[in-house]
Order: structure tokens, then sequence, then C-alpha cells
């Protein structure tokens, strides 16, 4: 079975991209524009999910907030979420990990080096 | 901080328009500002293009100015090098505004340049290629375009005021472009010879 990702980002461009990007090796993707709809929707597909993939600075919620929220839930303490984001300072990066972030990509990003990366984390 | 050759940086050029009145910033090609400060946001656009876009409501906008790079066979595709890059460089000026305060939901945005100036990039339509992506951005991103004024072939001067949302756009018909193609050159240049991704760090 196809492995599913979690994808979220306020900016549709982007969205389409990884989105097709990711579906292009096979994996499965479900799509959030915030960090509320992204919590939404990892509740709604708790124990489907891999991977979550989210950007930082997003309407509603951000990024940090979310994998902060996520790791005090049961079923997300494991799972590998990566930041995809155009914050590239190392202060930033710390926060991240700190948060609980399995990794950290800064936009623009290219397709091969994240399909890369999440083979590297979910196979 | 790493420093890549393509990172849009915010303007560090500030000064006082004496003509307006008013706090002003300069942004020149690969920059971009943002402010919820009573200022006029000014830009020289040869090819390239900028954006404006402001919160209605709040009245916290900005501008940024960018093309995308010439990187040949990937020009029409969606995923490609010049996709990426115009999506960031369109991304890192709106996350700026988010980070200010701004609402996506009550973005407008005005667009301006995309005119036919570079000499020796003519023949790909350089400015086409840029006007066409911005606009095609806003309507993905669902943002409405309130105002525009794309293509031909001078040199555009843009005055934006972002508390208020008007522009005053001046079309450079009789100044001595060669600035401003060198500026676009140089900028171009850098695209070209930079790697447009950004670093990937996984935390152990």
């Amino acid at each position: 079975m196809a492995k599913t990702i979690l994808a979220i980002d306020d900016s549709t461009s982007i969205r389409q991209m990884v989105a097709f990007t990711l579906k292009s090796a096979g994996y499965s993707v479900i799509e959030a524009a915030d960090g509320q709809e992204g919590l939404a929707k990892a509740n709604a597909n708790a124990g489907a999910i891999n991977l979550v993939l989210t950007d930082q600075n997003m309407p509603v919620m951000d990024g940090l907030t979310l994998i902060k929220t996520l790791r005090g839930l049961p079923q997300f303490v494991t799972i590998p979420i990566l930041m995809l984001t155009t914050e590239s300072s190392d202060a930033m990066k710390m926060q991240g990990k700190a948060a609980g972030a399995t990794g950290w990509l800064v936009k623009p990003f290219d397709p091969h080096k994240l399909l890369e990366v999440v083979k590297k984390v979910i196979g | 901080m790493t420093e890549h050759g393509f990172e849009e940086v915010l303007s560090p050029h500030l000064y006082f328009d004496r003509e307006h009145n008013i706090e002003a910033a300069k942004i020149l090609p690969g920059e971009y500002y943002a402010t919820g400060r009573d200022m006029v946001l000014v830009t020289v656009l040869g090819s390239c293009v900028c954006a404006c876009i402001r919160d209605r409501t709040s009245g916290i906008g900005g501008m940024n100015h960018f093309m995308l790079p010439e990187s040949g066979q990937d020009r029409s595709n969606p995923l490609g090098e010049s996709a990426r890059y115009g999506t960031y460089a369109m991304e890192i000026l709106i996350n700026q505004l988010l980070k200010m305060g701004a609402k996506r939901s009550n973005f407008e945005a005005k667009v301006f340049g995309g005119a036919s100036v570079l000499r020796g990039f003519t023949v790909n339509n350089v400015g086409e290629r840029n006007a066409e992506f911005v606009q095609q951005f806003l309507k993905t991103e669902k943002i409405t375009i309130a105002a525009q004024d794309l293509l031909n072939i001078f040199p555009r001067k843009v005055y934006y005021f972002p508390a208020t949302g008007l522009v005053r756009v001046k079309n450079l018909k009789q100044v001595h472009n060669d600035t401003i193609i060198s500026r676009e050159a140089e900028y171009n240049t850098r695209l070209h010879y930079s790697k447009l991704e950004g670093d990937v760090e996984l935390f152990g």
C-alpha cells in the first residue's frame, strides 16, 4: 500500500508542486491549507499518515505550533515531520528541532532532493 | 544564516522621499520590502515584474521585484526551476506580510513590469514570461489583481503606497536606460549561476 503524506502549505501553488512531486513517486497525499486544517486532517487520518510535511508561515496556525501540538498526541509522537519553508535561519531551525521536527528543508525546493529526503525518512 | 546568490533580501535602501514628503524604500531586483507604516515603496522595472500586495483592512503591504531565471529547457514545466523560483519570490513577500499581521483573505495585488527592454533577451520574451507568471500565480492563489500595467516596451518607475493602495507609474520614455538594463542583466546572471534550491538538514 502506498505510504501517505500529509502536506500542509497555505500557498496553492506550492501544494500543487509538492503533491505532484510526491504522487509521481507513488506516495499518497492529503493536503491542507493551514496548521489547523492540517491538525484536523491529521486527527481524521491518524494511523494512515506516515509523514507530515509542513510550511511554517501560514494563517490560523503556523508550522511550529502544529508540530508542538502533533507531538503532544500519542499517535504522532514518532511520525516523522519535515518542515518545508522559506525560513532559513539557524535560530528557526533550532526552534524546529526543539518543537520535534525531524528535518528542515528550505525553499525553493528541488523536487529530486525532496523525494530523496522523504525516501530516506519513510522509505 | 546561509548565503545564496538567489536569496530574496529585504531592501536595505531606506530614504526620505522629498517629492511625496514620506519615508521611502527603494526595491532593487531580487529584493522585497513589507511595512505597516505610511511609506512609499519605489522601484524601477524593465523586463522584471513587481507584485504589490496589501491587506485591504490593515494597510500592511509590500512589494517585490523579480524575474524568472532563464533556465532554458524547463520554461513551460510547472515544476521547473523558473516556476519554483518565481513561486519562492512571491511567497517570501507573502510570508513577510503574514508575519507582520496581514491576513491572506484580505490581500489585493497590483502588478507591474514585464516590458521588452532587455537587449539580447527579447527573442525569449523575458518580460512576457514574467508578466504571465505573476498573473497566473495570483490567480492560483486566489489573490485579486486590483490593477496592472504590464508588457509594452518602456521601463517603468513605480511608486506604491501600501497604506492606501495608491500607485503612481511613470513610463520612462526619455531616460537613458543602461542602468536599468545592466542591473537586470546582472540579476539574471546571478540567478543563472546560482543553484536555485534551499538547504536540507535532517536532525539526528
